[in-house]
């Protein structure tokens, strides 16, 4: 059997097995295992096991049950009730505002934050019965946090970028501060979206009008302490990682005991609470770390029969493709590979068939590798909030109130991949967007 | 269903659960290495050269650990746009069909930590650093933890038949 005909049944035999809804890191495992001891014969049988060690020396990995625990912990502290609440009042009087006032807490969230998680989760539980109860549209504000929440994966801190850094042998910081103008591009894009749509039809968002919102100056000038913890957790963290202090695992240890402290010194902070986050972190930590180590064995396969080799001579030689055109490529099939196969998995099994192949391409610019790994981050925001495999669209599904059905789910967020698509679309067009941060700062 | 498979799969539970609850404690020793790392490197200038290589252990026996405890309370992701349709015995029906995959994938990965740890033991094998540790205790908990994911996994096989079958293990 060729290589190529070797490769096309591995995938399509993961996809079969995916279909029948056993659990990701078994179908993945148990299709690199099969295929190892097809190719190797029990010579191989080592393999599965010493990704184990691969993903030992993959250091920055510490980073994810951290990040996870630190989501939890903040969607237990009552931050986010506190930023809601001094959102709501200073935007609440403009037209859609509290959808608005949304987006802006979600970017937030995400700049202490590096998964979507938190942000869905706060948005879900704390933004959408509030918004709902005001008679706003609940497809409008559904993709309000579909699209907010997945902006924790491209500001950063992002859990995503990580994985991309170890695997495409980038600098963390340079990737980070990469996201930045591209997040805050897509948020604005959001915004003006949302204030459009009101505008035009007003229906959509009822104006609020009650004595809550008129206090007086003073009384809101107060509300604004609510930022402070924030911004503290976003210095604390980010900060002091960019100025180069902190080490990447350091920072996060450091975030993940400033969101402790924060919720301590909001009185949150219960011995059940504590236990709780614990064994939620563990859950999703394990589903994160198992799906990696299953993938890694099928990413070994893809290298040991020559995969990269066959997907450069497929672009390049065969198809005569132009560099941009291969971008292009790439980012369709993350797209399209993104809707069915978890976009941790797949990070790890194409990643590294691509990125050789991105250092080769001259695309007239420096720092190729970063300016990618930013295109895929939000390629992934897109795979993470469309049918039929999301993340974002399961959790809401599980955590927004029972009146938001599955099919509102689903035509929430067209608009929204549309604007994310349209900022890839500039970030390519313009790599400056993502490039400019840092190599102005240059702090590697 | 027979009184030694209802003790078997309530004992493989009771064990997923409390190492489940060793292992979910184990990320506050991860932050707690990785904060004294920073601290002592930062503001006393001793620099720790084993922390990160200590949090790197605990990270694997934190996702080992807590193997057997996420398949017993189905925390793994799964792609449920056909599964989720499915009835409770359906679901059932559909697991009993695949649950070979992992169990597959499970002794693979445990044929292969065996030989790891022969390997280990034989060579008196060290991680290159300056810190030096052995890597037999970590190899040898990963083989201990990969025998209780097989262990629940056959207990999970239990469970799908006896729901099969109209009733429920716990």
């Amino acid at each position: 059997m060729s290589y190529e005909a070797i490769a096309l049944l591995m995938f399509a035999s993961m996809m079969v097995l995916l279909l029948t809804g056993q659990r990701v890191f078994a179908a993945i495992g148990f299709v690199a295992s099969g295929a190892v001891l097809m190719l190797y014969g029990t010579g191989g049988i080592e393999i599965p096991f010493s990704q184990a060690f691969k993903l030992f020396n993959w250091f920055p990995m510490l980073t994810l049950p951290l990040f996870i625990y630190m989501g939890y912990v903040l969607s237990e502290s009552g931050i986010a009730e506190d930023l809601y609440k001094m959102l709501h009042v200073w935007f609440g009087k403009v037209r859609g505002g509290l959808a608005i006032g949304t987006i802006l807490l979600m970017v937030i969230i995400s700049a202490m934050n590096g998964l979507s998680v938190a942000g869905m989760a706060i948005g879900a539980t704390i933004a959408l019965p509030e918004m709902l109860r005001r008679g706003y549209d609940k497809i409008l504000i559904t993709g309000v946090v579909q699209g907010g929440s997945s902006l924790g994966i491209l500001v950063p801190p992002s859990v995503v970028l990580v994985l991309y850094g170890m695997i495409a042998r980038q600098p963390v910081s340079q990737l980070w501060l990469a996201g930045v103008f591209p997040g805050l591009l897509m948020a604005l894009m959001f915004v003006i979206y949302v204030w459009l749509r009101c505008r035009i039809n007003p229906d959509l968002a009822p104006t609020v009008s009650e004595d809550e919102m008129n206090m007086p100056l003073a009384e809101k000038l107060k509300l604004l302490r609510a930022g402070i913890l924030p911004f503290a957790i976003f210095f604390f963290m980010t900060g002091l990682f960019v100025m180069g202090v902190t080490s990447l695992v350091e920072s996060s240890a450091v975030g993940a005991t400033a969101a402790t402290l924060a919720a301590l010194f909001k009185r949150r902070l219960t011995f059940s609470v504590l236990h709780e986050t614990a064994r939620k972190t563990l859950a999703i930590s394990c589903m994160f770390l198992w799906l990696i180590l299953a993938a890694l064995a099928f990413g070994a396969v893809f290298d040991g029969i020559g995969a990269v080799r066959a997907i450069e001579s497929l672009f390049i030689t065969r198809w005569e493709l132009s560099p941009w055109a291969i971008i292009v490529m790439m980012q369709l099939s993350f797209i399209v590979m993104g809707m069915f196969l978890d976009d941790t998995a797949m990070l790890v099994i194409v990643a590294p068939l691509y990125v050789p192949l991105v250092r080769l391409l001259d695309l007239g610019f420096d720092d190729t590798l970063i300016w990618f790994g930013i295109l895929y981050t939000m390629t992934c925001q897109i795979a993470y909030i469309t049918p039929p495999f999301g993340y974002n669209l399961f959790l809401m599904r599980s955590l927004a109130p029972p009146e938001i059905r599955l099919i509102d789910i689903y035509r929430s967020i067209w608009p929204f991949v549309l604007m994310m698509a349209l900022t890839i679309a500039m970030v390519m067009i313009f790599p400056q967007i993502a490039l400019w941060l840092p190599q102005t700062l240059n702090v590697r | 269903m027979p009184r030694a498979i209802r003790a078997y799969v309530r004992i493989m539970d009771r064990i997923s659960d409390y190492v489940g609850i060793v292992a979910m404690y184990l990320i506050f020793l991860m932050i707690g290495i990785l904060l004294l790392d920073a601290i002592t490197r930062n503001m006393l200038t001793i620099p720790m050269h084993w922390g990160i290589e200590f949090a790197q252990f605990t990270l694997a026996a934190y996702y080992f650990l807590g193997g057997a405890s996420t398949l017993k309370n189905n925390s793994h992701v799964r792609m449920d746009l056909f599964y989720d349709n499915l009835s409770e015995k359906g679901k059932a029906r559909m697991d009993l069909l695949t649950i070979g995959c992992l169990i597959f994938y499970l002794s693979v990965l445990l044929i292969g930590s065996i030989s790891s740890l022969e390997y280990a033991i034989d060579t008196g094998e060290r991680r290159f650093s300056m810190w030096n540790p052995s890597m037999i205790p970590i190899k040898a908990l990963m083989v201990g933890c990969i025998v209780l994911m097989l262990l629940q996994s056959i207990a999970l096989v239990f469970k799908h038949i006896a729901t099969l079958r109209g009733e429920t293990l716990t």
